[in-house]
């Protein structure tokens, strides 16, 4: 159903806003630009009003959700290339369309440690991607391989690097056309569009050659991210210093907090009055497993404007899929037990399952903020520390109609991208839902 | 002139709503015969608007055949900044009807000929044939649009510039900061005003008790510029309580004994209206 003039106008609903507040106003948007619009400019400059009015009946309406870290989905391994490209494109692609229903309009495909050869391909695949019919592929998080040897949880120690050469080692790996000044970058990857990409690195910042690397790498737009790493506090103080404004899954893979030197979680207790440098934004994996709740309102009481969720989901991540035994790699077998995932015969952790619209609803439960609060850290927070909240993750004028409609417990109703509806929550009996 | 007295400034909202979309729906306008409507802003008309807005949801008024005509609007202050009287319309009422943008007028505070720009407004209410009926608020001193003490009572639209007391007053909507409340404002005059066929007037709060007694109660005065609603044939003024304070209780229970002929006044001036047989009329019960 289209507007006849190609304005819509959302009503009856709630807006969560950039400070964390809902509140009751409209939305006039664009779905011919798929952009969201200034209404007041709209209406007296452009003379005109949206022809087309959707009542929301009172549910909240919210930009789309971004996953800045999330490994595969839907049974495709984005750390996973046989050599095809059209197949890598067609699973990539396939998660893009699929992921919507789960709230996510915009995701970082993240990489784990490779053998560094394929680094140059899988970097090139995973340029951005966006179709009007999926989420949008911000670019890529490249997990690794410049990460701690003691800290490297499930990547292969084989793979682990130093970066004695600084940006010179990072650009034998990555590629250097992958690590191009922003602009550059942008223009190589689509040059008709205005389309945003970004690029998170996660290295440890105690690695020889880390740091200078990164001072040269955050400059050209790639925004360094602290993670797999044993760095003292003055390690990651300086690291923050050297441009890091974020801290890759916090809790997980990282020294636990200790009093007199708090390491890598101690930076979210920095005080603004002394060091004078931006606190850094940290991501929490919000299942209830990989961070126990009283860890996760513990940081987010001590910085909230930098919680980032993410889901940092495996490739079994599918809000469809039953509990029980499922194939992963090498012979090896999944156990799923509702947002648990197990290797098989074992009790050890084998990565989330856990999608990001379940995490907002845990979030809430877990600090007790409202549910605006946690829509902001799956939607603005992250937006911000790639910096692209001008195009993603708001609702401001100009930016992308990347949305979700969801009611008043956090339960996703709809997902509309660039200004249409992709995916509408299929008609169920009462009894079967969640 | 009439006074309607109800307990509250939501009553009072209520009742002015009521009686602006029996006005409209009478009128049965059309896209060529539009009903043409001046509006003010300012917190005394948001009950009303609301009011307005609920019966326009509720499917039981419409705005697509209203041209609107605003009284007044700041001098260089940017048209999205959110003090100014196109943000007020926009956000208070103008989204939330169905009225087409086109049919809004707002004087631009911003145009560069801004003589030209108030010349040009009123011409433009003359080429809709006049306005059907002003809806306003007052000040405390009894400003009508940004009319302060003083304005000629015959003065049309103009750059005004706007009294001590009206800059106090408004500090409040610019960070208690003097400076930053714009010194001009276009305004419509108080011979614009009169020149509708039908003026409506909300009065609400003790605060302005005094500026209705005044207004009211002694002569027409260049001081207390709403007062020049004497002189006009069809005017009703909608009180809270709070706002007759300044009141003689004579003055009260006179409005209040007169209030319950009101309807059939009204039903009897419809009636001279659909008939041609019958001299035009136009007019309360005075």
């Amino acid at each position: 159903m289209e507007s006849p003039n190609g304005l819509v106008c959302f009503t009856n609903c709630l807006l969560p806003l950039e400070d964390g507040s809902l509140v009751e106003q409209d939305l006039w948007i664009d779905e011919r630009r798929g952009v969201i619009l200034d209404a007041q400019r709209t209406f007296f400059l452009r003379r005109d009003r949206p022809a087309r009015v959707i009542d929301l009946k009172g549910n909240i309406l919210s930009p789309g959700y971004l996953d800045i870290q999330i490994n595969g989905a839907y049974g495709f391994d984005f750390s996973v290339f046989d050599g095809d490209h059209e197949a890598y494109r067609q699973g990539l692609k396939n998660v893009a369309e699929k992921i919507v229903e789960t709230g996510v309009t915009s995701l970082v495909p993240t990489i784990i440690t490779q053998e560094k050869s394929l680094y140059p391909t899988l970097l090139h695949l995973l340029r951005p991607y966006s179709s009007p019919s999926s989420a949008t592929m911000l670019g890529w998080h490249a997990e690794g391989p410049f990460i701690q040897m003691a800290k490297r949880g499930a990547h292969a120690p084989e793979f682990l690097l130093k970066a004695e050469e600084g940006l010179t080692s990072f650009e034998k790996v990555y590629g250097a056309e992958n690590l191009a000044v922003q602009e550059d970058w942008l223009m190589a990857c689509d040059p008709n569009s205005d389309s945003v990409g970004v690029r998170i690195v996660t290295a440890a910042p105690e690695i020889a050659g880390v740091r200078p690397a990164m001072e040269e790498a955050v400059k050209r737009g790639v925004v360094f991210s602290i993670g797999h790493s044993i760095a003292s506090t003055d390690i990651a103080t300086a690291a923050v210093v050297g441009g890091a404004r974020l801290i890759t899954h916090l809790f997980n893979a990282m020294p636990q907090l200790h009093h007199r030197d708090p390491s890598i979680i101690g930076m979210l207790g920095a005080s603004p009055h002394l060091a004078q440098l931006p606190t850094p934004f940290y991501e929490l994996i919000v299942d209830g497993i990989h961070s126990h709740p009283n860890s996760v309102r513990l940081a987010y009481t001590a910085y909230p404007e930098g919680c980032i969720l993410i889901t940092d989901a495996m490739k079994i991540l599918d809000p469809n899929l039953k509990d029980g035994t499922h194939e992963w790699r090498d012979g090896k077998r999944f156990i799923k037990e509702g947002d648990k995932l197990y290797l098989e015969g074992t009790d050890t952790l084998a990565g989330s399952v856990v999608t990001l619209d379940k995490c907002v609803r845990n979030f809430t439960r877990f600090t007790g903020c409202s549910l605006g609060e946690a829509i902001k850290c799956a939607t603005y927070n992250p937006a911000r520390c790639l910096g692209i909240e001008d195009k993603k993750g708001t609702l401001r004028a100009g930016a992308d109609a990347d949305l979700i409609v969801l009611d008043r417990k956090g339960y996703v109703q709809s997902t509309w991208v660039k200004g249409r509806q992709v995916w509408t929550r299929p008609h169920t009996p009462l009894a079967l839902k969640q | 002139m009439r006074l309607i007295i109800r307990d509250d400034a939501s009553a009072v909202g209520e009742y002015i709503g009521d009686y602006i979309a029996k006005r409209i729906n009478d009128f049965k306008p059309t896209a060529e015969r539009p009903f043409v409507l001046g509006l003010p802003t300012g917190s005394s008309p948001i009950p009303t608007y609301q009011h307005l807005i609920k019966l326009v949801k509720a499917g039981q008024l419409s705005f697509k055949h209203v041209v609107t005509f605003n009284m007044d609007e700041y001098v260089r202050l940017p048209e999205d900044h959110p003090e100014s009287y196109h943000t007020f319309m926009f956000r208070e009422f103008f989204s939330h009807v169905d009225i087409p943008p086109a049919q809004v007028n707002i004087l631009n505070g911003n145009a560069k000929d801004l003589i030209g720009e108030c010349d040009a407004y009123e011409a433009r209410i003359k080429a809709h044939g006049g306005v059907e009926l002003f809806l306003g608020g007052i000040g405390e001193d009894g400003h009508i649009a940004f009319n302060e003490p003083g304005s000629s009572l015959s003065s049309r639209t103009r750059i005004k510039t706007l009294a001590y007391d009206t800059i106090l007053a408004n500090a409040r909507f610019f960070g208690n900061d003097i400076s930053k409340v714009p010194r001009m404002a276009l305004t419509i005059g108080v011979q614009t005003v009169l020149d509708s066929r039908e003026v409506v007037v909300v009065v609400t709060g003790q605060r302005k008790a005094l500026a209705l007694s005044q207004a009211i109660e002694n002569g027409v005065n260049h001081l207390w510029t709403l007062s020049a609603l004497q002189t006009h044939p069809w005017a009703l003024i909608v009180a809270d309580e709070d706002a007759t304070a300044e009141l003689k209780v004579k003055t009260v229970k006179y409005f209040k004994s007169i209030e319950r002929v009101q309807e059939e006044v009204e039903a009897m001036h419809a009636k001279l209206k659909d008939d041609p047989t019958e001299p035009e009329q136009i007019g309360s019960m005075e």
